[in-house]
């Protein structure tokens, strides 16, 4: 399993019943393997319900949907393409099952059939990868929330997917709970190549993606590096979406006749803007 | 007149073997009108705090006063004053139960033992105050309608109570971006019509916009308080306790350290682009 195009879409429509408006409309794409994309939009923009097609949990209702090659449509791939691309929900406290994390961890193997011997190693292993491995004995009723999504992407990652897909997943946790969440994610990105899709509602995790796709009214609005997307701010926000906030700096200041670039993500670039626009201004 | 908390401490499970000081020792005077943010790292004693403020909770130690008057003593009077403060919890509509949204909204008033044409009244005007409307939703399931409809719903459920002060437990914690811009106009319109307000956020851009004043918790402690300004230019403290500062005080620390412009407004993104333009305009003159 090699190949380039991990996720693909093509001309995918989703209805929740025959005779309803599209969920998801005439939605193409293809995702590298390896990619980090965030998508974005409003609740009801068809974000979440695209998640479920890319996993298989739901089939499209027209086009086709293929995870590694694999047409999510025939029965006898439902159950690797579930395994290859591990979805992550919103809520913590819905996900954890065990009273003991190492078991919380445990039991995707158990339903998937792993035999027994094979489970330790591939618990530890995944417990390490989400720095979770010193609680392995706790209760998970007693984790943070950034430490519950831990455990849940801990107990996808145990079944040694090629695929996250997180689903608003730090959408309940407190700033620190998200950084902790978000960094585990892209640390799996990085050094496993797991491609990652995760859908947000926080620009500036979205501005750390390779790519951003903004979904409106179930089909696909905006698709682009986070420089282009956010960069186009009278689109984002004809979209009823924010930008980050230097971005909008950066906006605040062309407005006020300063020739600032548009497409500034970060405090740090933001401060090197300054400088550039001002050499003099600076003591060293 | 306003709420006084004196020495207001919490300890959970007292003299078991568990025993947890959530808040301790605060004293803080919130006034009327004001618009106070209650900031803190999670397990900081915020919400804590917040159920105080209307008597859910009672002291370990220490006084609740409003308007004077100690919001724990016993009596049917107290009872009417702790109606005066509504909250609002963390993720309210997983407290929603009633078959149509009309009755849910109409809960609490009903609890207060108004008249059915007051409640009427009550709901009416609570749905417009969170531009949810009347005719289309009321006789809906509140459980069938859109999570920010659902969040407003809560909302418009204390606000009948008509309270002159808001307690609201991260607001916004959860929603997409339109529905928090929606919820954060209806919390400062009514903060402008003059109910108090106390809102506890980790949304530090939010607070920015929004607070009057900001109090800091740690660890159940009441470490800082005071105006945005000045609360946000303690930069090392605040990321000392884990917490975000906004962006553009992270910007203007950082051309500091550069050894650029000192930009004293940070906190508001026009106020900073106004000084910013000024100080580049004027090649690095003055950036005030």
């Amino acid at each position: 399993m090699t190949d380039i195009a991990h996720l693909v879409c093509d001309q995918v429509t989703y209805r929740y019943e025959p005779q309803a408006e599209p969920a998801v409309k005439d939605i193409s794409l293809v995702i590298p393997r390896g990619q980090f994309t965030a998508i974005l939009g409003h609740n009801g923009s068809g974000k979440s319900t695209l998640a479920k097609l890319l996993n298989g949990l739901f089939l499209p209702s027209e086009g086709r949907i293929t995870v590694s090659g694999m047409d999510t449509r025939e029965e006898k791939h439902t159950w690797d393409i579930r395994q290859a691309a591990g979805m992550v929900f919103q809520n913590p406290d819905n996900q954890l099952v065990a009273t003991r994390v190492y078991d919380d961890v445990a039991f995707g193997l158990e339903n998937i059939g792993v035999p027994t011997e094979e489970m330790p190693p591939r618990i530890d292993e995944a417990l390490r990868l989400t720095g979770m491995a010193e609680y392995a004995d706790r209760p998970p009723h007693l984790l943070s929330g950034g430490q519950k999504q831990r455990v849940a992407i801990a107990g996808i990652l145990a079944m040694q997917p090629q695929a996250l897909i997180l689903d608003e997943a730090t959408a309940m946790l407190d700033p620190q709970g998200r950084k902790e969440v978000f960094d585990t994610v892209a640390r799996l990105n990085r050094e496993q190549g797991i491609t990652v899709v995760w859908i947000t509602h926080f620009m500036e995790e979205a501005a750390r993606a390779q790519r951003v796709m903004v979904m409106d009214h179930g089909a696909m609005a905006m698709d682009g590096t986070p420089r282009e997307i956010f960069s186009r701010v009278e689109e984002v926000r004809a979209l009823r979406l924010d930008v980050p906030p230097m971005t909008k700096l950066a906006h605040l200041l062309i407005a006020r006749g300063i020739k600032a670039a548009r497409d500034v993500l970060t405090v740090e670039e933001m401060a090197r803007e300054v400088k550039r626009l001002c050499p003099s201004c600076w003591k060293n | 007149m306003p709420i006084v908390l004196e020495k207001l401490t919490h300890i959970y499970q007292q003299g078991g073997p568990v025993a947890t000081t959530a808040i301790e020792d605060i004293d803080l005077v919130i006034d009327d009108g004001e618009l106070l943010a209650l900031i803190g790292h999670t397990g900081s004693g915020k919400s804590t705090l917040a159920q105080h403020l209307n008597g859910l909770m009672k002291p370990t130690s220490g006084r609740v006063l409003l308007d004077g008057r100690d919001i724990n003593a016993p009596g049917e009077d107290t009872r009417k004053l702790r109606f005066q403060v509504g909250l609002v919890f963390q993720y309210p509509e997983h407290q929603l139960f009633e078959e149509t949204v009309y009755k849910d909204i109409a809960f609490g008033p009903r609890n207060m033992g108004l008249s059915n044409e007051e409640i009427d009244g009550r709901v009416r005007s609570a749905m417009d105050m969170v531009g949810l409307p009347f005719e289309e939703i009321k006789e809906r399931s509140p459980f069938e309608v859109s999570g920010g409809q659902m969040r407003r719903i809560a909302l418009a459920g204390v606000l009948a109570m008509r309270p002159r002060v808001l307690v609201l437990d991260e607001p916004t914690a959860g929603l997409d971006p339109r529905a928090r811009d929606l919820l954060l106009k209806d919390i400062q319109r009514l903060h402008m019509e003059g109910t108090t307000v106390v809102m506890i956020s980790h949304a530090m851009d939010d607070v920015a916009r929004l607070a009057t004043r900001i109090a800091v918790l740690e660890k159940g402690r009441l470490v800082m308080e005071g105006l945005p300004e000045v609360v946000f230019g303690r930069f090392e403290e605040l990321t000392g306790m884990g917490l975000d500062v906004p962006q553009g005080c992270q910007l203007a620390r950082r051309l500091r350290e550069l050894g650029g412009p000192e930009i004293p407004d940070c906190y508001l993104l026009e106020s900073l682009a106004d000084s910013l333009a000024a100080f580049l305009k004027g090649g690095g003159g003055d950036a005030a």
